[in-house]
C-alpha cells in the first residue's frame, strides 16, 4: 500500500507532569486540506508546532513524503507557515518579505523578484509590493504572509489560526480566498482553528481535538452527522444530547432518560441494557402537523413548553422543557412566527435524524 | 476650559527651558566670570574653549571614555539581556537583580568602592579605570532599555524566518538584529550619555591623566567661575538637541519623495528600472548614469 503524504504517528508531548499531547496520529494525502479543530489547550497548535519543528515531541514521529522529520531543524523542513499575527518582517517591504525565503535559498535576485511578483498577483495585491507591512490592512498583511509562505513551493502549508484577528466579513472573504489559492497550487495544508464554521466551510477533512487527542477525523459531513463522541457533537454545530439505555438493539429501540422511547433508523451495535447517547440536531426537529413525510404515530416525538425564543433572522431557536430536560429546536423562516415564550408545542423528528453515540 | 492646561504646559516648558536663557547668553559674555546679564558680547570664550588644552584634553578624554563605556556596556549587556529575558535558568532572578543593582546605590558610595578597588589594580587615573567604573554604572539602564525592547519582540518573527529557510544565525542577522536596532541604538546612546555626564566617580578616580569634562567643569567652577563653563554647557545642549532632532529632520526629508513612489512602484532592481513607467525610476537611472 502507498504511504500517506504526511504521516503523524503517536505524538505525545509532556511539559513536566502536564501532558499536552496524548498520542496524536493522522494521515494526510497529498493536496488535502485538513483542519485541526478544537478549543484552546486541546493540543492542535502543539501538534502544528511539532510538525513545523519548533517543539520537540516527547515521543512519536512525523514523516513527510516518506522522510522522517525528527532530526531536521525548522529551517531545513521546507514547510510554509502563516501565523495568526502574520509575523511579517516590519523592516522589509511586502515584496522583500515574499522574496525572503528565496533569498535564503540563494535564488538569483531577478528570478526571486519575478516569482515574488507572480505570488503578489496570485493573492491579488499586484500594486502593493513596495508597501510596508504597517501601511497595510490586516487582510492585506495576511495575504502577504500567505504569499511568503507559498513562494518557495513548500511541501506543506501550516496555517495557525490565520483568520483569528480579522473581522467577520473579512474572515469569510479570506476563507474563500485561502481555499482558492490552496486549490490552485494543490499544496497539502493543515489549518488550525477553534471556529467550527471555518472548519466546515474550508476543509476536505476535519480532525477534532480534545484534551491532547484526536476524537474524530472525517469529512465535514461525517463529523457533523455522525459525531463519534458527545464532545464532537457539542463542539460542531448545535445539538441535543439525550442519555439513554439500549432496549432492543435489533429493533433499534432506546429508552431515553427524559423523552421516553426512541426508534433509530437501523439496528444498534450494542447489547441490550448498554448506556448510549443519542444526538438530535435542533434543525431536524419539526412542529407536529407541519413535517411532511414524517410519520405522526412514530415514537420519536415530544411535547414541550417553550421558555426561550432566540430569533436569528433566517431561523429561530426555541428552547423548551420536555420530560425534565431542555430541548433545542431550530425552525426555518416563518415556521416560528407567533410562537412566544410559554407556548406549548408538539414536536417530532424522523428516525433518520437520530445518531447514536456509543458510551465510551 | 482648555486654556488652563495649555497655560500650565507653557509654564512648565518655560521653567525647564529657563536655565538656557541664562546660560546661552552668558557663553557669549565679555565678563571675566559668570555674570548675568552680560555686560557685552563676544566669542572669546568659545575661542578659549577650543584652543586651551586644559579644556580640549578633558573633552577628548570624556569622548574616549564615553565611547569605551558604550562599547563595553553593549558587549556585556547584549548577551546578558538575551539570557535573562529568553531563558529560564537557576539564579535568573539574582542575575536580574544584580544587573539593575548599581542604579539603587548612591554614586558617592560606589565611587569610594571603585577608588580603593581600582587603586589596588593600579587602574585609577587611567582611561580604562574610568571606563570600567562607568560601565558598571551604565549597565543597569542599558539592560533595562534593551530588555524592555526584547520582551516586546515578537518571537513569531524568528519562527517565521526559520520556517522560510533561515538558519538561526541568519535569522538573528536578517530579522532579530534589524528589528531590535532602535532598542540597541537607544540603549547604547544612554550608556554613552551616562558616562559623558558622570561627575562623582570621575572626580574620585579620573585624576590628571584621564580628567573628564564634568570633572574639569566642577573644578573650574570651584576655583574661578570660568565663563568657559557656560560655553561647554551651551555646546552640550546643542549636541543633545542635534542628536534628538536629526532623526526627525531626516525622516521628514526622506518621506516626501518616498510617498509618491510607494504606490505601484518597483524596488531597486536594476534591470527592471529602465522599461518601467515609474515616476521614481528616472531619477534612479540618472543617479546611475
Amino acid at each position: 500500500m502507498r504511504d500517506p503524504y504526511l504521516q503523524v504517528s503517536g505524538l505525545t508531548k509532556s511539559y513536566g507532569s502536564v501532558q499536552a499531547l496524548g498520542g496524536v496520529s493522522l494521515d494526510v494525502e497529498k493536496g488535502e486540506f485538513v483542519t485541526f479543530l478544537g478549543p484552546s489547550g486541546s493540543g492542535k497548535t502543539t501538534t502544528l508546532m511539532i510538525i513545523a519543528g519548533f517543539e520537540n515531541a516527547t515521543s512519536g514521529s512525523v514523516r513527510v513524503g516518506g522522510r522522517s522529520l525528527s532530526n531536521i531543524p525548522p529551517h531545513a523542513r521546507n514547510i510554509g507557515i502563516v501565523f495568526q499575527n502574520y509575523a511579517l518582517f516590519p523592516h522589509k517591504t511586502a515584496l522583500q518579505n515574499i522574496m525572503f525565503p528565496l533569498d535564503m535559498r540563494g535564488v538569483p535576485a531577478a528570478e526571486a523578484e519575478r516569482k515574488a511578483r507572480a505570488m503578489l498577483d496570485l493573492v491579488g495585491l499586484s500594486g502593493y509590493g513596495d508597501r510596508w507591512p504597517k501601511d497595510m490592512s490586516g487582510g492585506q498583511q495576511q495575504r502577504i504572509a500567505l504569499a511568503r509562505a507559498l513562494v518557495f513551493e513548500p511541501s506543506l502549508l501550516l496555517l495557525d489560526e490565520p483568520l483569528g484577528a480579522l473581522d467577520k466579513n473579512l474572515r469569510e472573504q479570506m476563507q474563500i480566498e485561502i481555499k482558492r489559492i490552496q486549490k490552485s497550487l494543490g499544496v497539502t495544508t493543515i489549518f488550525v482553528t477553534h471556529d467550527q464554521s471555518e472548519a466546515m466551510t474550508m476543509s476536505d477533512r476535519i480532525a477534532v481535538f480534545e484534551k491532547g487527542r484526536i476524537d474524530q477525523i472525517g469529512t465535514p459531513q461525517e463529523v457533523y452527522r455522525t459525531p463519534s463522541t458527545p464532545f464532537v457533537a457539542r463542539f460542531i454545530g448545535d445539538s441535543n444530547l439525550l442519555p439513554g439505555t439500549v432496549l432492543d438493539p435489533d429493533q433499534g429501540l432506546v429508552r431515553t432518560e427524559h423523552l421516553g422511547l426512541m426508534r433509530l433508523p437501523s439496528r444498534l451495535a450494542a447489547a441490550a441494557g448498554a448506556p448510549v447517547t443519542l444526538m438530535l440536531r435542533p434543525e431536524s426537529i419539526h412542529l407536529a402537523g407541519l413535517a411532511a413525510g414524517v410519520s405522526e404515530d412514530a415514537p420519536n416525538r415530544a411535547d414541550i413548553s417553550v421558555h426561550t425564543v432566540v430569533p436569528y433572522g433566517d431561523s429561530t431557536l426555541l428552547i423548551g422543557r420536555a420530560g425534565g430536560a431542555d430541548l433545542r429546536i431550530r425552525l426555518r423562516g416563518p415556521e416560528a412566527d407567533g410562537i412566544g415564550s410559554g407556548a406549548a408545542l408538539s414536536v417530532l423528528w424522523p428516525a433518520s435524524a437520530i445518531h447514536a453515540i456509543p458510551a465510551v | 476650559m482648555k486654556l488652563l492646561p495649555k497655560l500650565l504646559g507653557v509654564l512648565v516648558a518655560a521653567f525647564i527651558a529657563a536655565p538656557l536663557f541664562i546660560v546661552v547668553p552668558m557663553s557669549f559674555s565679555t565678563a571675566p566670570s559668570l555674570e548675568f546679564p552680560p555686560p557685552g558680547y563676544w566669542l572669546g570664550y568659545y575661542a578659549a574653549y577650543f584652543t586651551d588644552e586644559r579644556w580640549t584634553q578633558p573633552t577628548i578624554n570624556s569622548l574616549i571614555i564615553a565611547f569605551g563605556t558604550m562599547a563595553l556596556t553593549m558587549l556585556l549587556v547584549t548577551p546578558a539581556t538575551f539570557a535573562v529575558v529568553r531563558h529560564r535558568f537557576f539564579g535568573r532572578g539574582l542575575a536580574n537583580l544584580m544587573l539593575t543593582m548599581p542604579m539603587a546605590m548612591p554614586h558617592i558610595v560606589l565611587a569610594i568602592g571603585y577608588y580603593s578597588y581600582l587603586g589596588d589594580l593600579r587602574l585609577t587615573q587611567t582611561h580604562l579605570g574610568v571606563i570600567i567604573a562607568h560601565t558598571a554604572l551604565s549597565v543597569p539602564v542599558a539592560f533595562l532599555i534593551l530588555s524592555a525592547n526584547l520582551k516586546g519582540f515578537d518571537r513569531n518573527l524568528e519562527r517565521a524566518a526559520m520556517s522560510l529557510g533561515a538558519t538561526p544565525l541568519r535569522t538573528f542577522w536578517h530579522v532579530t538584529l534589524p528589528v531590535l536596532r532602535p532598542g540597541f541604538a537607544i540603549s547604547a546612546l544612554f550608556a554613552f550619555i551616562q558616562s559623558f555626564d558622570e561627575t562623582v566617580v570621575a572626580i574620585f578616580i579620573s585624576g590628571r591623566e584621564s580628567e573628564t569634562l564634568p570633572r574639569k567643569m566642577f573644578e573650574s567652577i570651584r576655583m574661578q567661575a570660568d565663563p568657559v563653563i557656560s560655553v561647554v554647557s551651551t555646546l552640550l545642549f546643542a549636541a543633545v538637541a542635534l542628536v534628538i532632532l536629526a532623526p526627525v529632520v531626516w525622516k521628514a526629508v526622506r518621506k516626501r519623495p518616498n510617498r509618491d513612489c510607494a504606490r505601484g512602484g518597483t524596488p531597486a532592481a536594476k534591470d527592471a528600472a529602465p522599461q518601467d513607467v515609474n515616476p521614481c525610476a528616472p531619477s534612479r537611472v540618472q543617479l546611475e548614469a
